[in-house]
């Protein structure tokens, strides 16, 4: 019927709606809009069937190209699902009707980035979501949370700017920007590898990928809890799409797809590393989105872009369920130790069951992305999924270990309520996908308590690792290494 | 904070061609360079021309807050407005008024961007004129 492009035009008209209450001194029924700016995209998923459409019967080459196929419907449903578990949550969050106007435009600019199949519109629908978390991530005016935001809106703009540089590469050799006309007229080139490395680049800082995660446990930790769910849930997940559309249309050369690959390994090592060491709770968590950014990359590197999708979707979920339990667990103090769910069973049940959906324990729906996943790699690669997750469960059983020891602060009922539906989704999303127990698990599950009693009397979670402020210099820093590292990927993509 | 007589004439007397600028890009833009955006853009500069000369607190007489949040979130609805009506003929942003109007759809798509465009800009300049709380 051609109603794909709903999927991103209702969270804005409700945006708007919900913008107009301000001026008509209606702010007491903000919440209404919003709410039917969070679900209405539903209705479309639900009811429209899966293909391509470009917008308003336009000509292919002038108009706006968007689909909804097995690459973007595990994307579009996780962050349909996240979006409606923030939103229940965020009605006892926030007060002003700035946030959620905002919510809503975030809500949009990824809808709009999963759907579309044209690098400028992608790009667009990106930067709507960009914009929006950065005000977002300041949202709460605290001055760490603030400087957390500008160090993320330097970076992931400097990023932007030169992904639209890349895409007009793209443009000037081929002449489309619709993904499937790039694809059919493109010819290897040095200009065409020069731009999908500025491209790559870009894409790894704004995914949070290891060397360029520099920005990401800050503003993921700092910003308020509903936002870091979906920071790290959905608004990551975006680059990772535009790298599956870079990588699935155009020729990426073998010295790039290995490196690729290196990174993510790299990355999911380095996550689990860095967020052992964590003694903030939401900011264990924020590592481990670099991690978990990984496994996407290495689904995307060796050209496995379902599993990645999967993975992805699978992320949203136990992720998005993680920082709103812990987040809100943790409402008074973040420190490991001080805060638990030992009079919260509800809240201990859903951790548990995240934390063993994120270490890729059967029943749930991270073994079975972590299956597709390993599925498409070939010999030691397979390994480095399997230590990671021992990794993952380390570091889950240490988040465990301080929760249950902690009292729970009194929680309103929508709050549990948001993050045992993800929980739940989890569970059930797995079960649906046909996810079946393994002895392995139980082996791995052994390996990552075993290791945690081990490290624990190694007295490896006393190091002190702290870092108090977001300070100006970082983003510096920050800029330099992308300069770096981008030299370094147009290298490689000569090789 | 007030300028000199000469610069507060001046822009009196520019203002109104500014706006005049405007409406004519805003409608001809569909056949002849302009648009939306940059007839936006004239109604903007018209109005933060009148600020700088005249100040916050007299420019917000004329133009209150209210009136200029209300149509700016109210053009936005427009534009969207038009492109969901537009499947009621069969397709999201179809071209469906362009029997009965010069330009179609093109044109009262650009007259909700020129408002939208405009307002937002006034708003801006209006939330950090406050926050630098000056004049």
């Amino acid at each position: 019927m051609g109603l794909i492009v709903l999927l991103a035009a209702l969270p804005l008209l409700f945006a708007f709606l919900t913008a107009l209450t301000v001026p008509l001194r209606l702010e007491k029924l903000a919440k209404y809009p919003f709410l039917a700016g969070a679900v209405a995209p539903w209705a479309v998923f639900l009811f429209e069937k899966a293909g391509n459409e470009v917008v308003g019967g336009w000509p292919r080459i002038g108009g706006i190209e968007v689909s909804l196929d097995v690459y973007n419907t595990p994307l579009v449903l996780g962050e349909l699902i996240l979006f409606t578990a923030v939103a229940v949550y965020s009605l006892d969050y926030f007060r002003e009707v700035k946030a959620f106007v905002l919510l809503l435009l975030l809500h949009a600019g990824l809808l709009g980035a999963f759907i579309s199949r044209d690098l400028f519109n992608f790009y667009i629908f990106m930067e709507i979501a960009s914009v929006s978390s950065f005000a977002l991530v300041g949202s709460s005016g605290k001055r760490k949370a603030v400087r957390a935001a500008y160090k993320y809106l330097m970076l992931s703009l400097l990023a932007s700017y030169f992904f639209v540089f890349s895409i007009g590469v793209i443009y000037l050799k081929t002449g489309y920007l619709n993904l499937e006309l790039i694809s059919e007229s493109v010819m290897p080139s040095k200009e065409i590898n020069v731009a999908i490395a500025i491209a790559f680049a870009s894409l790894l800082l704004k995914a949070g990928i290891f060397p360029l995660h520099v920005w990401l446990p800050d503003a993921h930790s700092l910003a308020p809890t509903p936002v870091s769910a979906l920071l790290s849930g959905a608004v990551v997940k975006a680059p990772a799409y535009g790298m599956i559309l870079i990588f699935s249309a155009l020729p990426v050369s073998e010295g790039l797809s290995e490196t690729a690959m290196v990174l993510a390994v790299a990355s999911i090592f380095f996550g689990v590393a860095m967020a052992l060491l964590q003694k903030d709770a939401k900011r264990l968590l924020a590592y481990h989105t670099v991690s978990q950014m990984g496994y996407v990359l290495l689904g995307i590197a060796s050209m496995n872009f379902v599993g990645a999708a999967y993975y992805a979707m699978a992320h949203s979920l136990f992720k998005g369920g993680l920082f709103l339990s812990v987040g809100s667990l943790g409402k008074k103090s973040r420190k490991l130790g001080e805060f638990g769910y030992k009079n919260a069973p509800l809240m201990a049940l859903s951790v548990l069951m995240l934390s063993l959906a994120i270490g890729g324990v059967s029943p749930f729906i991270g073994s079975y992305a972590k299956g597709l996943i390993s599925s498409g790699l070939a010999g030691a690669w397979k390994w480095a999924v399997l230590a990671g997750s021992v990794g993952t469960l380390v570091s889950f059983t240490k988040l465990n270990y301080y929760l249950t020891k902690g009292e729970a602060p009194a929680l309103p009922l929508s709050w549990k309520f948001a993050s045992f539906a993800l929980a739940l989704a989890a569970f059930v999303g797995g079960l649906v996908l046909g996810a079946v127990p393994k002895v392995t698990d139980v082996y791995l599950l052994l390996a990552g308590i075993l290791l945690f009693l081990l490290f624990k009397m190694a007295g490896v979670f006393e190091l002190t690792l702290e870092k108090e402020d977001v300070k100006p210099g970082e983003v510096n820093t920050g800029a330099m290494l992308f300069a770096l590292f981008l030299l370094l990927l147009l290298y490689l993509a000569e090789l | 904070m007030k300028m000199s007589l000469v610069v507060r004439t001046t822009t009196k007397l520019i203002a109104p061609f500014l706006v005049t600028y405007g409406a004519y890009l805003t409608i001809y833009g569909y056949e002849s360079p302009g648009g939306g955006f940059q007839a936006g853009v004239l109604f903007a500069v018209s109005v933060i021309l009148l600020m700088t000369a005249y100040g916050y607190r007299r420019t917000k007489k004329h133009f209150p807050l209210r009136t200029v949040q209300l149509v700016e979130s109210a053009s936005a609805l427009w534009v969207v407005g038009i492109a969901l009506i537009g499947l009621a003929f069969g397709a999201f942003f179809l071209n469906f008024l362009r029997l009965y109007i010069p330009g179609g759809t093109v044109m009262t798509f650009n007259i909700g961007v020129a408002l939208k465009v405009g307002t937002s800009f006034v708003l801006v300049f209006y939330v950090l004129s406050r926050w630098v709380d000056r004049d």
